[in-house]
C-alpha cells in the first residue's frame, strides 16, 4: 500500500519539527507549508492525502485555508489550534474542517485523530451490505460512494459521507447522539455534541431543497437524529 | 398714601422763609429752610430734595455760584431761582446753569405753586424716562448675561468645566461670591462643583443632599426657585456651611430641563437685601442654560464611556485570546516533545530524542519569559514596580544587554552612539536593559534584514535622551499613541516573525520608563521608519 501524504501547515517551525518526526515515524509522507499562502500553492501542486492546519498563521490563516481549500476539495482537514475558544472550533467545522484539536495535545491523540478521518475516506470493511438506498428523490450507491439527489451528483466530504452513510444504514431506527458520535467518529468523540450539529447542518445544507424544513435528515430533540420519516 | 415731595428753600430774609414754609407747607409739600449756601449744601447731602429755590443773593456766597454745586449733587433737581430787580441778568445765565426757572421779588405765591408743579411734572416724566431706560437696560443685561452663559457652557462636553465656566459666569454677572451646584446621581444630590468658598467652608460644605429634605432638597424637589433673605433665621441645617461662613442671604433655583429637575444652582452673599427679581429671573434663566449643557454632558459621557467599556472588553478578551496562544504554543511543544519520547509505538534514535530535549529546553524559556512579561505587567498595574536608581554610565546600561542585543540584530547592521562626554544617568541597569531590548526587539520585528538600527543617546537639560530607531515599515500617525496600550498588537509585522507578542512589551517599556520619571515617546513615517526615545534624569 502507498505511503499517505500529509500535509502539515504550521509558522511555528518547532511544531512543524515535532509533528514531521512522529508522523515520518509511523509510516507517513510529509509536506510542509509555514503560512496559509505557501499552503494552498501547495496543495493544489500535489496531492495529499490530509492536512493538519494550524489556526493562527500570518496572511492567509487557517479559517481562510480551510473554506477556500473546501471550494475545490474534500481532503480531511485536522485543524489545531492554540485558541480554546469554543465558537473557533464550530466556525472551523462549519467552513468544512473534519476535526479540531487544542493545543496542548498528545501524540496518541493526533494519531488516534489522523486514523478516524482516514477511516472515513473510505474503509471497504465499513461498507454496509446493501448495495444502495433510496428514499425521497435521494440515492446513495454505497460501492462507489456516490449521493445523487433529484438526479444531481451532490459532492459530500468523507467525514460527512460517513454520516449519512450511517444514517442510511440505519434508517429504520433513531440514532442517539452519542451512538452516532461513536459509530461515525469513534469512542473519543462521544460527547463532541457539537461535531455532530454542525456535520448534520453541512449535509443538509447540501442535500434538502430547504435546510430549514429538513425531508431527509431529521431532528428527534434532546435524543438524537434520523433519516426519513419514521413510521 | 402718596408721599410728598420735599422742598429746600435757601435764603437770608427769615421773615420770607416762614411765609413760605407756610404756603409750601399749607399745600402738603415738606419744606426745609435754610439761610446760607453752606447749610444748604449739607442739607442736601444728607438727602434728595425735589426741588430748591435759591435766592440768587446769599451772605456766603452768590445764587448764580451755588446752583452749578447742587446741579452736580442732584442732576435732577428742579432749581427754582429768586431774584430782585437789579439781577435779572444773573438769573437769565442761571438758566443756561440748569435753573428750572427764576422768579423776580416780591414773589406771588400763585405763581410760585404754578412754577414748582411744572417743575415736579417735568421731574416725574425725567424719572420715569429714566426707570424705562435702566429697565430696558436691565433686561438687556439678563440677555446677555444668559447668552454669555450659555457660549461658556457650550463650549465643552466635560462636565466639570461646563459647571466652573458656569459659576464662573454665575460670578462675573450677578457680583454673588459664593456659588454651588448640585447635581442627580444615584437617587441623591451631589456636589457638582462651587466657587468663592474658603478652604475651611468647603469643608463643611455636604458632598451629599437629600432628594426631598432641606432647603436644597426643597428646590429640587418643588422645582421651584427659593430665596432666604436672612440665613440667621431662615432656611435648612443643609445650608449651615453658609452660616459658619458669615454669609447673609441665599438664593436657589432648580437646574430644570422638559420640567424635570436635574440639579440645583445655589449661590449666597454676604450682603442683605440682594435678590431683587430681576437677578432671580437671571439665576432662572442661568439655572436652564447649565440643565441643557448638563444633559449634553451627561448623554454624551453615557455614550462615550460604554464605548470605552465596549473597547477596553474587547481588548481584554483579545488579550485572553493571545495570552492563551502565547501559553499554549510553546506548551504545545514542549508538551508534544516528551509525550513524543513516551509512546510505545516508535523508539527515536539518539539524535531525534535530543533534539526533542532542545526544543522542550527552549520552549521552556519562551514560557519563563512570558511569564515574567505578564508579572511585570500586572505589577506596573498595581503600582508595585521597584526599581532600583544608581548613578551608571549610559555606556555601561548598553554593555550590560550588548550580547542580547548583538543576538537580535544578527540579520541587521547594529549602531550605537554615545558621545563621550554623556553624563550619567540615575536608572535601574536592569530595568532599562529590558526596555532597550524590547525595543531592539520591535525593531527587528518590523523591519527588513540588512537594515540598520541606530540606538543613540544625548543629553537634554537635567535629563538624557536615549533612541531607538530603525528603517522599517514605520507605524501610522493615528497608531502611534495607540502602540503604549497594553494589549495593543502591531499587526503587518514581517514574514518570518514567529509569534505574536503579548501586545505588553511597549506598555511594559512605558511603565519602567516612568517609574524612572521619564518620558517615553515615538515619531514614525509610515514605509521610513520608527524611532522610540525615552527620557531618563541625570544623575
Amino acid at each position: 500500500m502507498d505511503k499517505k501524504r500529509i500535509m502539515i501547515v504550521d509558522d511555528d517551525p518547532a511544531i512543524l519539527r515535532l509533528l514531521s518526526t512522529n508522523l515520518k515515524a509511523r509510516g507517513y509522507e510529509i509536506v510542509t507549508a509555514t503560512d496559509g499562502e505557501e499552503s494552498l500553492e501547495a496543495v493544489q501542486k500535489e496531492f495529499v492525502d490530509l492536512i493538519i492546519l494550524d489556526l493562527m498563521m500570518p496572511k492567509v490563516d487557517g479559517v481562510e485555508v480551510c473554506r477556500r481549500v473546501r471550494e475545490w476539495s474534500d481532503v480531511p482537514i485536522i485543524i489545531l489550534s492554540a485558541r480554546g475558544d469554543e465558537n473557533d472550533k464550530v466556525k472551523c467545522l462549519e467552513l468544512g474542517a473534519d476535526d479540531y484539536l487544542t493545543k496542548p495535545f498528545g501524540i496518541a491523540e493526533l494519531m488516534a485523530r489522523i486514523k478516524t478521518a482516514f477511516r472515513h475516506r473510505g474503509d471497504p470493511s465499513v461498507a454496509p451490505a446493501q448495495s444502495s438506498f433510496t428514499y425521497n428523490g435521494m440515492e446513495i450507491n454505497f460501492a462507489k460512494r456516490r449521493v445523487t439527489v433529484d438526479g444531481k451528483d451532490v459532492t459530500l466530504t468523507p467525514t460527512e459521507y460517513s454520516l449519512l452513510q450511517h444514517l442510511a444504514v440505519n434508517s429504520d431506527k433513531v440514532l442517539t447522539h452519542s451512538m452516532l458520535l461513536q459509530s461515525v467518529w469513534g469512542n473519543e468523540y462521544s460527547s463532541e455534541k457539537e461535531y455532530l450539529r454542525v456535520f448534520v447542518g453541512r449535509l443538509r445544507r447540501k442535500l434538502e431543497p430547504d435546510p430549514k424544513n429538513p425531508r431527509y435528515i431529521q431532528t428527534i430533540p434532546g435524543v438524537g437524529y434520523h433519516l426519513a420519516a419514521i413510521k | 398714601m402718596k408721599v410728598k415731595e420735599t422742598i429746600l428753600v435757601v435764603d437770608d430774609d427769615r421773615d420770607f422763609l416762614d411765609i413760605i414754609r407756610r404756603i409750601l407747607g399749607y399745600k402738603g409739600y415738606t419744606v426745609e429752610t435754610v439761610s446760607s449756601a453752606d447749610e444748604a449744601i449739607s442739607c442736601l447731602k444728607a438727602h434728595f430734595h425735589n426741588v430748591a429755590i435759591l435766592d440768587i443773593s446769599l451772605p456766603d456766597a452768590n445764587g448764580t455760584e451755588l446752583l452749578p454745586k447742587i446741579m452736580g449733587m442732584h442732576p435732577d433737581i428742579i432749581a427754582i431761582m429768586l431774584t430782585g430787580h437789579s439781577s435779572v441778568q444773573n438769573a437769565v445765565q442761571s438758566l443756561n446753569s440748569g435753573a428750572f426757572a427764576y422768579l423776580e421779588k416780591p414773589v406771588d405765591p400763585e405763581n410760585l405753586l404754578s412754577v414748582i408743579n411744572r417743575g415736579l411734572e417735568r421731574q416725574r416724566l425725567m424719572l420715569e424716562n429714566r426707570r424705562l431706560l435702566q429697565e430696558l437696560e436691565r433686561h438687556n443685561r439678563v440677555a446677555n448675561t444668559l447668552l454669555s452663559v450659555s457660549q461658556a457652557v457650550a463650549q465643552s462636553l466635560d462636565l466639570q468645566k461646563i459647571i466652573d465656566a458656569a459659576l464662573e459666569k454665575v460670578a462675573e454677572s450677578t457680583g454673588l461670591e459664593v456659588s454651588f451646584v448640585y447635581l442627580t446621581k444615584n437617587d441623591r444630590l451631589q456636589i457638582a462643583g462651587h466657587r468663592g468658598l474658603s478652604p475651611m467652608i468647603v469643608d463643611k460644605l455636604p458632598k451629599e443632599a437629600d432628594k426631598q429634605s432641606g432647603t436644597i432638597g426643597g428646590i429640587y424637589s418643588q422645582g421651584k426657585p427659593i430665596v432666604i433673605e436672612k440665613l440667621s433665621k431662615d432656611g435648612g441645617e443643609d445650608l449651615d456651611f453658609l452660616r459658619q461662613g458669615g454669609y447673609f442671604s441665599f438664593a436657589g433655583v432648580p437646574l430644570m430641563i422638559v420640567g424635570e429637575s436635574i440639579g440645583i444652582l445655589g449661590v449666597a452673599t454676604s450682603f442683605t437685601r440682594y435678590f431683587s427679581p430681576t437677578n432671580n429671573e437671571l439665576l432662572l434663566g442661568i439655572g436652564r442654560e447649565i440643565a441643557i449643557a448638563v444633559r449634553n454632558a451627561q448623554l454624551y459621557e453615557e455614550a462615550s464611556s460604554s464605548k470605552a467599556l465596549r473597547e477596553l472588553d474587547t481588548m481584554r478578551t483579545e488579550f485572553l485570546a493571545n495570552v492563551s496562544h502565547e501559553l499554549r504554543t510553546p506548551l504545545a511543544v514542549i508538551k508534544g516533545s516528551a509525550n513524543s519520547l513516551l509512546q510505545p509505538d516508535v523508539i527515536f534514535d539518539e539524535e531525534t530524542r535530543r533534539e526533542f530535549l532542545v526544543s522542550i529546553d527552549k520552549d521552556a524559556d519562551t514560557l519563563t519569559r512570558l511569564v515574567d512579561d505578564l508579572l511585570m505587567m500586572s505589577r506596573l498595574e498595581a503600582d508595585a514596580l521597584e526599581v532600583n536608581r544608581k548613578p551608571r554610565a549610559v555606556l555601561d546600561l548598553f554593555d550590560l544587554v550588548k550580547d542580547r542585543l548583538e543576538g537580535l540584530t544578527v540579520k541587521h547592521r547594529l549602531r550605537i552612539t554615545v558621545p563621550d562626554s554623556i553624563p550619567p544617568v540615575a536608572a535601574d541597569d536592569i530595568r532599562i536593559g529590558e526596555v532597550l531590548t524590547n525595543l531592539v526587539d520591535n525593531a527587528v520585528k518590523f523591519s527588513e534584514d540588512n537594515t540598520t538600527i541606530k540606538i543613540e543617546a544625548h543629553p537634554n537639560l537635567k535629563e538624557i535622551i536615549i533612541s531607538v530607531a530603525d528603517e522599517g515599515i514605520g507605524i501610522l500617525p493615528e497608531l502611534q499613541e495607540k502602540v503604549f496600550e497594553r494589549f495593543f498588537q502591531g499587526k503587518n509585522g514581517r514574514k518570518g516573525s514567529r509569534r505574536k507578542g503579548t501586545g505588553l512589551g511597549l506598555a511594559i517599556c512605558r511603565g519602567i520608563v516612568e517609574a524612572h520619571g521619564g518620558k517615553i515617546w515615538v515619531e514614525s513615517k509610515p514605509g521610513k521608519g520608527t524611532k522610540f526615545s525615552f527620557s531618563l534624569p541625570a544623575a
